[in-house]
């Protein structure tokens, strides 16, 4: 029997829910679905570096934050118009990470998830620090919302289409990279470094390649969240929504990019529906993180596949 | 002005080593690294000042109280919520972060603002060369002193001290000898409880307490453990004393808004020239 996901009428039904969305719902719950489009950017990100290396990042919210700043400093200092900042946004992004963290790639499991522990604080602090440039603890106000021509994106609806578009093109980039060459060696790469590294897969290129890779998705999805918030603040790119994203990533389970994205709406309208609790929110989203880990280590998603009788979620 | 930087940054390094101690022990034993240590360094210090405010006792008793009941504290989480997370690094982590979490914004539900912690180690300025500081910056540096040759002592000369190295050093065959490895790591995650709680009791006189002040202290702690090697107690103390005076003297000299960078430039630095950190010995697998 095949798949759910791999029948045309699933796309197509998944197609067209998805397109109508915004007309049939409510606003707030469009504004609930435009975060989740923008945050499958970084998770799919993240999910490179996880599924691909066996390395997890805790630094995948600063990145995420260094695509925001560059569109929005572009925009508002120098008037350059949104759409053109996408590339340079992505560009620093990626640049950025592979001077901080190309180094630190090569080192193994937890080590490099102290590393970018270290990464994921300096990028705030610097943010947070480097008034001349960033603003520091001000913020960037009044960025300008993505416009087509005449037409400007500045409803949830409005901007829910290009949302939408970008994080269909991700997902569809993101699959065609697993199945190149490159992710046949980035996979090898997490099975076995050693064996992978005897067949001549270069394995420092193609870790420092999985690294620029997860950047340029959090890149991407940083300008998207600027252009969308339209108010950026260091504050939003700390060490919370890092855990936030690596929470996403493993939810999902660490290889299937279908997983990730329904993790990231799940968590994400959990903590949107919490809101009204107050000050009780953050402890059910921490008794969230916590009781998950401690009951489905390998993924919420293990669960539901393990009854439909396919394997279980990393282990295909 | 040195002589006042470098004191107050030996304090501060004090509490970075000990709440760092809490690191390295776990991670002696488990090979995961426990990211509640800065949150359990929070309740410790609310946990003083909640006894502090009921019952008057001296300093000595009530670190040794707050000591107590972290330690059980941290046997019982270990046996209800970490043994449940040992499945891999990342799982830890996360779970760990959660954890951290609930006890934060747990205490928030109480103590929403900052709040002055009695001055239970007096309150007179001490002169010593050109600085002047509290008693209480005496107290943390004594008392990190006295802390480090009691773990030194029950490491070395106590029978439960001796099966907690061999459980570090090789879980598997400290059990096969007879070491009942699952109580070596219940007492661990007891003692690194009752040192970060310690800790934070200590350092509550000296500046107001409030539920986030777990946060950066915690990342710092471990920052300095990995400095200094976070397989080893005296690699964890150095890092924790450099980082602190450091941090302290760059603060003072070079620029008070970078000063927090220190730490992490340091963590990073080390790990990509060397991983194991100044006197770690373990071997991390680089390929």
């Amino acid at each position: 029997m095949a798949a759910l996901h791999q029948r045309w009428w699933f796309w197509a039904a998944t197609l067209a829910a998805l397109l109508a969305l915004p007309a049939l719902a409510p606003q707030y719950v469009v504004h609930i679905a435009n975060f989740i489009l923008i945050y499958t950017l970084p998770v799919v990100g993240l999910g490179f570096l996880t599924g691909f290396t066996g390395r997890v990042s805790l630094a995948q919210g600063a990145l995420f934050g260094v695509g925001a700043y560059t569109t929005a400093l572009l925009t508002t200092k120098l008037g350059w118009a949104p759409v053109a900042t996408l590339v340079p946004s992505v560009l620093m992004t990626i640049v950025l990470a592979v001077s901080l963290g190309g180094a630190a790639v090569r080192l193994a499991g937890l080590y490099f998830v102290m590393a970018t522990i270290g990464i994921q604080q300096i990028v705030w602090l610097v943010l947070m620090n480097w008034i001349e440039l960033t603003n520091g603890p001000q913020g960037v106000r009044s960025i300008p919302a993505v416009g087509l021509g005449e037409y400007s994106l500045e409803t949830p609806q409005q901007f829910y289409f290009l949302a939408l578009v970008a994080a269909g093109i991700s997902y569809f980039l993101a699959k065609r990279v697993i199945g190149s060459r490159l992710g046949l060696f980035l996979r090898a790469l997490s099975d076995d470094q050693l064996a992978a590294s005897s067949v001549a897969v270069e394995v420092g290129r193609a870790k420092v390649t999985a690294l620029a890779l997860s950047a340029a998705w959090a890149g991407a999805g940083g300008f998207l969240y600027a252009h969308y918030v339209r108010f950026i603040h260091p504050d939003m790119f700390g060490l919370e929504p890092s855990v936030l994203f690596l929470v996403m990533s493993m939810f999902g389970g660490y290889r299937s990019i279908e997983g990730m994205i329904v993790a990231t709406a799940l968590l994400e309208s959990a903590t949107e529906y919490l809101r009204p609790f107050g000050e009780f929110r953050m402890i059910a989203y921490g008794m969230i993180l916590l009781l998950g880990m401690m009951f489905f280590p390998m993924g919420i998603l293990t669960l539901v596949r393990r009854r439909a009788g396919a394997p279980a979620a990393g282990k295909d | 002005m040195f002589d006042q930087l470098f004191i107050g940054g030996l304090a501060t390094g004090c509490v970075y080593a000990v709440v760092g101690l809490g690191f390295t022990l776990v991670y002696r034993t488990l090979r995961m690294v426990n990211f509640a240590q800065g949150h359990v360094f929070m309740a410790g210090a609310f946990l003083g000042l909640v006894i502090a405010e009921r019952v008057h006792l001296p300093a000595l008793p009530l670190l040794f109280v707050v000591g107590a009941v972290a330690f059980a504290l941290g046997m019982v989480l270990e046996r209800l919520v970490f043994r449940r997370l040992y499945h891999n690094h990342e799982v830890f982590i996360v779970g760990s972060i959660g954890l951290g979490i609930v006890l934060m914004n747990g205490v928030r539900v109480f103590f929403p603002e900052p709040v002055p912690f009695p001055k239970v180690f007096g309150s007179e300025v001490v002169q010593i060369g050109a600085a002047r500081f509290q008693e209480g910056y005496l107290w943390v540096v004594l008392s990190t002193l006295v802390l480090v040759v009691l773990l030194h002592a029950m490491f070395t000369y106590t029978r439960t001290g001796r099966a907690l190295r061999a459980v570090a050093a090789d879980a598997e065959i400290a059990a096969t000898v007879g070491v009942d490895v699952k109580r070596a790591i219940a007492l661990t995650f007891g003692l690194s409880f009752a040192v970060a709680a310690i800790a934070g009791v200590l350092i509550g006189p000296l500046y107001f307490v409030s539920f986030d002040m777990g946060d950066m202290v915690g990342l710092k702690a471990f920052s300095a453990a990995v400095f200094g090697g976070i397989n080893s107690i005296p690699g964890t103390i150095l890092g924790g004393l450099v980082i602190g005076v450091l941090e302290n003297l760059a603060g003072g000299y070079i620029s008070s808004a970078y000063k927090d960078l220190v730490a992490f430039v340091i963590l990073l630095v080390m790990l990509i020239w060397r991983p194991t950190g100044l006197l770690g010995r373990e071997t991390p697998v680089k390929v």
